[in-house]
């Protein structure tokens, strides 16, 4: 198993706030990984900064031996990194299937003079997209949406989209924020049931943030835990929920585990 | 609901329309228009030639506007810039009018790019403000250089002839611009349904999830404005080989408006809308005016008299009504129109 990302040192300050400080740690290929921590110890400024949408103050990011730290938001797709977010990011005024095609943007390259015609690469590679689509609206269990407005469904099927727009990147990273939060409890299953299928089906590997400890001590196979922008602990699920750091900061008691 | 609508292959699923019955009324449309100079006569014709520029220049509006979300209030500028641009190349170089439209709309598609660059880090109001200077800079540009620009003087535009007839006038212009007009509109819908629309759509909705699926937002921003300004261009080469002359006074601000109108009122973002809104508005003042010349005595010079500021009150009128009543426009309401009658007479 090789490293597929690296995190060096890296700090995030905003102002005076260090948001997070320090923070070292790294993700085996074909890993389900979890960062977990109690309300504002930095996990989502964490996320963030390894997706690029914020630049971290210090430190380095490094994803397949490539140094990403002062990458544009934009590049991360191309070199296979997809994420979600935590409160809803839909493109809510568009169809499923329009969503879902989005999410090509980077497997696509028609000119805009080809597209304005509909003609040669433009139709050969929409077709083809299309295909595409059909195969994650399978994957996802989604064919009766396929067509209606993603800001018209109810928030965990919106949420199945979002995971969709990012599969279609086809992503070897895929960064989760709170994917199960807000959901019912067979909606959390399904998306476990999901998340265990793209590891073992395609071997991709997945960075969540997570707040749900059952999803987290089911089917993570390694959990990092920050508090105060600190990493306080880092292990199997077992090793991470005996640490005394861990219970003392987060899970309060034993049991809860 | 439609029912039955099997799909048998992907090309199905990313054509335009795959009813027969919306094909059919597409064609019907189609014969229509192409006859249309047969059945009516020349005042009527302007009015419709007129209409489609308003129609091309909407649509391209509905790329900048209504699909990437960057308000725009510099139309009346990429108006003037494509009609000078045709004037100037037609009347003072003697260039062919198949090459100075297209060229009225890359040096449209050119100065947006000068344009489109200060506007990235701005949004909504920001950004209306910045495009409104430029209109203004355009405008005195253009009256400062006499030497290119006949300064206040304007230019008469002359010499515009395609396949031996002169497409300034009469049939030949309306056919001309009946082209213009369907390419503008099937480009824009192509557009739509490819990565570049679906990338704009994706950038006005939720921006920082674009740049998450990869979507370079300088890159598209400049391309909606580089493609708008483009089709823009056209609809003003279009009015000044209507026109006949161009002068600064032609393109104020209140085009700029008036585009804005035609794509809130039709429904933002939809080609479809674009359409509609704009014929709707270009045709209001003829409305208000038959509708005045029944109600007021023959003689009355009332119309004539306050034509600018009823016409002026009019548009206001409608701009409130639809955006307090029927936000989603023309389009939407075709679209409740549809699904009422669809279930009729049940009621879902």
């Amino acid at each position: 198993m090789s490293r597929i990302l690296e995190l060096e040192g890296v700090s995030k300050r905003f102002g005076g706030l260090t948001a997070v400080n320090e923070v070292s740690l790294s993700v085996e290929e074909g890993q389900i990984y979890s960062l977990i921590g109690p309300n504002g110890a930095g996990k989502t400024t964490l996320f963030n900064l390894i997706s690029a949408v914020l630049a971290p103050t210090s430190g380095r990011i490094v994803f397949d031996g490539r140094d990403i730290t002062r990458m544009p938001t934009h590049a991360l797709a191309r070199l296979g990194i997809a994420r979600t977010f935590q409160n809803l990011a839909v493109f809510k005024h568009e169809t499923v299937v329009n969503n879902l095609l989005v999410g090509l943007h980077t497997h696509l390259g028609a000119d805009p003079i080809s597209a304005a015609f509909f003609w040669g690469r433009a139709r050969r590679e929409e077709l083809k997209a299309r295909e595409r689509v059909e195969e994650i609206i399978d994957f996802l269990e989604i064919e009766d949406l396929r067509d209606h407005v993603v800001g018209t469904l109810s928030y965990g099927q919106q949420k199945r989209v979002e995971l969709g727009r990012a599969l279609a990147i086809g992503p070897r990273l895929l960064l989760l924020d709170e994917m199960v939060s807000g959901m019912n409890q067979e909606e959390r299953e399904d998306i476990a049931r999901f998340i265990l299928d793209l590891k073992e089906e395609l071997g991709m590997t997945v960075f969540m943030v997570e707040h749900d400890m059952g999803i987290v001590m089911d089917i993570s196979d390694h959990v990092c835990v920050v508090n105060h922008g600190r990493k306080i602990a880092d292990g199997t699920p077992a090793e991470v929920a005996a640490d005394p750091a861990v219970i003392e900061a987060y899970l309060g008691t034993k049991q809860a585990a | 609901m439609r029912t039955g609508h099997l799909k048998t292959s992907p090309g199905q699923l990313v054509a335009l329309s795959d009813s027969p019955a919306v094909w059919a009324w597409v064609g019907a449309l189609a014969v229509g228009l192409i006859l249309l100079p047969y059945l009516v006569g020349n005042y009527m014709l302007t009015l419709v030639v007129s209409a489609m520029a308003a129609v091309i220049g909407a649509v391209a509006l509905n790329m900048l506007t209504g699909q990437t979300g960057l308000i725009s209030l510099g139309q009346s500028g990429f108006l003037a810039v494509g009609a000078y641009a045709n004037a100037i190349l037609l009347s003072d170089y003697g260039l062919p009018v198949w090459l100075t439209l297209p060229a009225a709309g890359l040096t449209a598609t050119g100065i947006s790019l000068i344009v489109g660059v200060p506007s990235l880090r701005l949004k909504g109001l920001y950004l209306a403000i910045t495009t409104l200077a430029f209109s203004f800079i355009i405008s005195h540009i253009i009256l400062y250089s006499e030497g290119l620009t006949h300064g206040p003087n304007g230019i008469f535009v002359k010499g515009a002839r395609l396949f031996g007839y002169d497409v300034q006038r009469g049939w030949p212009l309306y056919y001309l611009a009946l082209a213009l007009t369907a390419g503008t509109i099937l480009a824009a819908l192509n557009l739509t349904r490819t990565r570049i629309g679906r990338a704009w759509i994706a950038i006005r909705d939720h921006d920082i999830a674009a740049r998450a699926m990869g979507i370079d937002l300088v890159r598209y921003k400049l391309l909606a404005f580089a493609v708008s300004s483009f089709f823009v261009g056209i609809a003003g080469a279009l009015m000044s080989l209507q026109l006949r002359f161009v002068n600064v006074d032609v393109f104020g601000l209140i085009l700029s408006i008036e585009a804005l109108a035609m794509i809130i009122l039709g429904g933002m973002g939809s080609v479809a809308g674009a359409v509609l809104g704009a014929i709707f508005l270009s045709f209001l003042p003829e409305v208000l005016r038959i509708g005045f010349s029944l109600v007021t005595d023959p003689n009355s010079t009332f119309y004539t008299n306050y034509v600018y500021e009823i016409r002026g009150i009019a548009y206001g009128l409608v701009i409130v009504v639809f955006l307090r009543f029927k936000p989603d426009g023309l389009v939407g309401m075709w679209r409740d129109a549809k699904k009422y009658w669809s279930n009729w007479p049940l009621a879902y």
